[in-house]
């Protein structure tokens, strides 16, 4: 095909010949605005310079996306910057025109909060459905009231933000994603927010200050995430969340809690998760399943569960308790991932026989694939794989990686001794 | 044969097929599981049943040409068997996208008219990475834009549009036969128009043109407006009737009542309402076409396009040729036109003069 190089004639009519060899001017709309989209928010709006009918295609673009592309250059001097920023952002929102669907703020170099303020207050006119707010500089920003004034919100995602909405808020009917990270927000606004917004499906929530006590009360929540500090997490009416990642970020202390509350902290976390699919376990948090009392198995057992990630320190009694408990509870348990905990101190009772005992009365009758983290080959790490390998009949693949090369070959020696159940297993050793 | 053949052979005899037609009417057969991928296909198939034999073939949007069917089945015959990883299909799509930037338009064009999603979304992914980082010089030359915004258009930044598609088609009409009306006005001495004002809001007028389009009457109307006009102003030269006829070209065949005999003639002192008649729409317009010169309507059905300007020719002919003749069925019927049309709400000027008309 050979490219026709036409003369520059600004004040003709487009002739047939340009018709036909232009295909992608006469594209519809939609499409044209999701190739714009999809372009940097710089090459969108220079866009207009194409053509006669270029010229305002890219205002009708519903995704603007403000992010460190934006600006091609960079400067040491931050408040050139910032204006230079400041300055695309209004231009782009003023020459605007149509419904904005999402926006996404997340520029490295932004401290301004007054012009942010107005940003998002344009936005709001706008039926927005997807807010994204990075704040990367500076202290918590506040966004401000009219973004709770958004009901066509279905996803929100703040970062470095205090959240105080007006009092009259009445929650987002239409949200289904929220991810909050760094955020400060207070005990009764988080309640109330979660359990307003009826259609809530994820919710990711890290590092936040002022919740001490989590509260979940979404009856549509399928994903939630969370890693933080915290005292204390019940789920309330969740029949539908089948996806938990929970990190407690702090080691909390068992003797103390021992002493004031005696519930099991595991049954009341499962009572409300009938349906569980994916678990992860991460930092301390099986520290804190472990508070109180540990049953042999769960009464329900989590028929779902196929995914079972924990963060365990094998040497520490109690938490092997729960981790078995946890073990016996999952029949259809396909994934396992055991991570081992660095070790700090030693732990209150250390036991060393934990595994070696025989505790299994049924095998793993669907695990595959396991993979085995940061161990350094003592003698509680070793009974878990030795146990591990000798009672699942259909594995695949069982994965080591140790946490530093002192005593790897010990270890490996050892891993070549153990029996396997499965005649299909590989046992594979990865390097730290 | 060998047994491989036979056994490729059976199977496919037993596969159901659909029969699709493209827009140049050649049929072909597809296999069910094939077309079905396509959500268009489906819904033929499914909500009216056709595609089952040759002469049921399903019509396909025009905007899908045989080679752009052929692509797009290849796609679709990849895509539908369920085994496949995502690996798989990934490196699928990045082999398949190879192609001349041509081609990938009408893809783009003919995935969408069929609403197969996915390959809409692979493919203007595809035209979004060849777009970014260019030039507008390179862009143009890999697209065949034409260059044809003066400099200070490029550098202005905000337009007033309303975005009315009808308004836009008016544009480009108006902006056409001005052309004309511009090539011819410079041979004749045209009278300065006066300035009327017309307080009818640019959405009257349209709703007035939309009730009024390619209506008969409406016409007669106007013509027997300009006939009282003509009646007044016989005095006049014959550069003025033909700058009257030149002008009756105007474009808007849907804005007959509008603009015909008002811009560009002069006041007929007598007919005290028809100053309210003067079409501030053109002048509007006029500003519009400033900028709009050539502004392709992009929108707006191509049918729909060429019968408004095989109307607006057909008037614009009509007129210059049997005018005397015209003129007297216009005579005859002046006396007896009633105002109907006029849809406008609230413009008592209008009205009154269609009244006095009647007298």
């Amino acid at each position: 095909m050979s490219i026709v190089i036409k003369q520059r004639e600004p004040s003709r009519l487009p002739s047939k010949t340009d018709a036909e060899f232009d295909r992608i001017s006469n594209l519809p709309g939609h499409v044209i605005d999701q190739i714009l989209s999809r372009l940097p928010i710089r090459d969108a709006v220079r866009s207009s310079v194409l053509s006669r009918k270029w010229r305002y295609k890219w205002a009708k673009i519903p995704c603007l996306v403000f992010d460190n592309h934006c600006l091609n250059f960079s400067s040491q001097d931050q408040s050139f910057i910032k204006n230079k920023l400041v300055n695309i952002i209004d231009h782009v929102l003023l020459l605007h025109n149509g419904p904005i669907h999402k926006f996404k703020l997340s520029h490295r170099d932004l401290l301004g909060v007054t012009d942010i303020d107005r940003w998002i207050l344009c936005i709001s006119r706008s039926s927005i459905k997807e807010v994204v707010l990075e704040i990367w500089k500076g202290q918590r920003y506040k966004p401000p009231s009219c973004l709770f004034n958004c009901q066509n919100l279905v996803h929100l995602e703040l970062f470095n933000c205090l959240l105080e909405p007006p009092l009259m808020f009445k929650g987002f009917k239409n949200l289904k994603s929220l991810d909050l990270q760094h955020i400060t927000i207070t005990q009764d606004v988080f309640e109330k927010l979660v359990s307003s917004c009826p259609s809530l499906e994820r919710l990711t929530l890290m590092n936040f200050t002022g919740v001490t006590h989590l509260v979940i009360d979404a009856p549509n929540l399928q994903f939630f995430d969370i890693g933080g500090i915290f005292e204390d997490v019940s789920f309330l009416n969740t029949v539908h969340l089948s996806y938990v990642s929970i990190g407690l970020y702090v080691n909390i202390d068992n003797e103390e809690n021992d002493a004031r509350d005696n519930s099991s902290k595991l049954l009341r976390f499962f009572v409300n998760l009938p349906h569980i699919r994916r678990l992860e376990i991460q930092s301390y948090f099986l520290k804190y399943l472990a508070m109180g009392y540990v049953p042999s198995r769960l009464p329900n057992l989590c028929v779902d569960l196929n995914h079972l990630s924990i963060r365990i320190d094998f040497d520490d009694l109690e938490e092997n308790t729960a981790a078995l408990c946890l073990l016996r509870s999952c029949p259809n348990l396909l994934e396992l991932e055991m991570l081992a905990r660095p070790e700090e101190q030693s732990s209150m009772e250390r036991s060393t026989n934990f595994w070696e005992e025989d505790h299994w009365s049924s095998l793993f009758a669907h695990l595959r694939l396991v993979k085995v983290s940061g161990i350094s080959g003592v003698k509680s790490e070793m009974d878990f794989i030795k146990f591990l390998l000798s009672n699942s009949p259909v594995l695949e693949q069982l994965t080591v990686k140790p946490a530093s090369q002192e005593g790897e070959w010990e270890l490996m020696k050892e891993l070549l001794r153990f029996r396997r159940a499965s005649i299909y297993a590989e046992v594979i050793y990865l390097d730290p | 044969m060998s047994e491989v053949d036979m056994a490729v052979i059976k199977p496919e005899m037993m596969k159901s097929y659909i029969w699709l037609q493209t827009a140049d009417g050649s049929i072909q057969q597809v296999e069910q599981e094939v077309a079905m991928f396509c959500p268009m296909i489906c819904h033929e198939v499914i909500q009216k049943g056709m595609g089952s034999s040759k002469n049921y073939a399903i019509s396909l949007p025009q905007r899908v040409n045989p080679a752009m069917l052929s692509l797009i089945l290849d796609y679709c015959r990849f895509h539908q068997v369920p085994g496949r990883s995502n690996k798989e299909r990934k490196s699928f799509d990045e082999k398949f996208i190879r192609m001349d930037t041509k081609r990938l338009c009408e893809l783009t064009s003919a995935a969408d008219s069929l609403q197969l999603k996915p390959l809409v979304d692979l493919t203007s992914r595809a035209l979004a990475r060849i777009i970014e980082g260019k030039s507008p010089e390179e862009i143009r030359e890999i697209f065949h834009l034409p260059d044809d915004l003066t400099e200070e258009e490029k550098l202005e930044p905000l337009k007033n549009t309303t975005d009315d598609p009808r308004i836009r088609l008016l544009n480009r009409l108006y902006a056409k036969k001005r052309k004309e009306l511009k090539e011819r006005q410079k041979l004749k001495n045209i009278e300065v128009e006066e300035e009327r004002v017309d307080d009818r809001s640019v959405d009257d007028l349209l709703s007035f043109i939309n009730g009024d389009n390619g209506d008969s009457k409406g016409i007669k109307n106007s013509k027997s407006k300009k006939k009282n006009r003509r009646r007044k102003d016989q005095q006049k030269n014959t550069s003025a009737n033909e700058a009257i006829k030149n002008h009756n070209k105007e474009p808007n065949g849907l804005n007959q009542v509008c603009c015909s005999a008002e811009v560009g003639q002069t006041v007929r002192a007598g007919v005290g309402a028809t100053s309210n008649l003067h079409d501030v729409e053109d002048d509007i317009f006029d500003n519009k076409n400033e900028l709009d010169d050539g502004d392709i309507d992009d929108e707006i059905d191509p049918a729909l396009k060429e019968k408004i300007d095989r109307e607006v020719e057909d008037f614009a002919r009509r007129l210059n040729s049997d005018w005397p003749e015209r003129m007297q069925e216009i005579l005859s019927f002046g006396h007896e036109r009633k105002p109907v049309h006029f849809s406008l709400n609230g413009n008592d000027s209008l009205r009154r003069y269609a009244n006095s008309e009647q007298r």
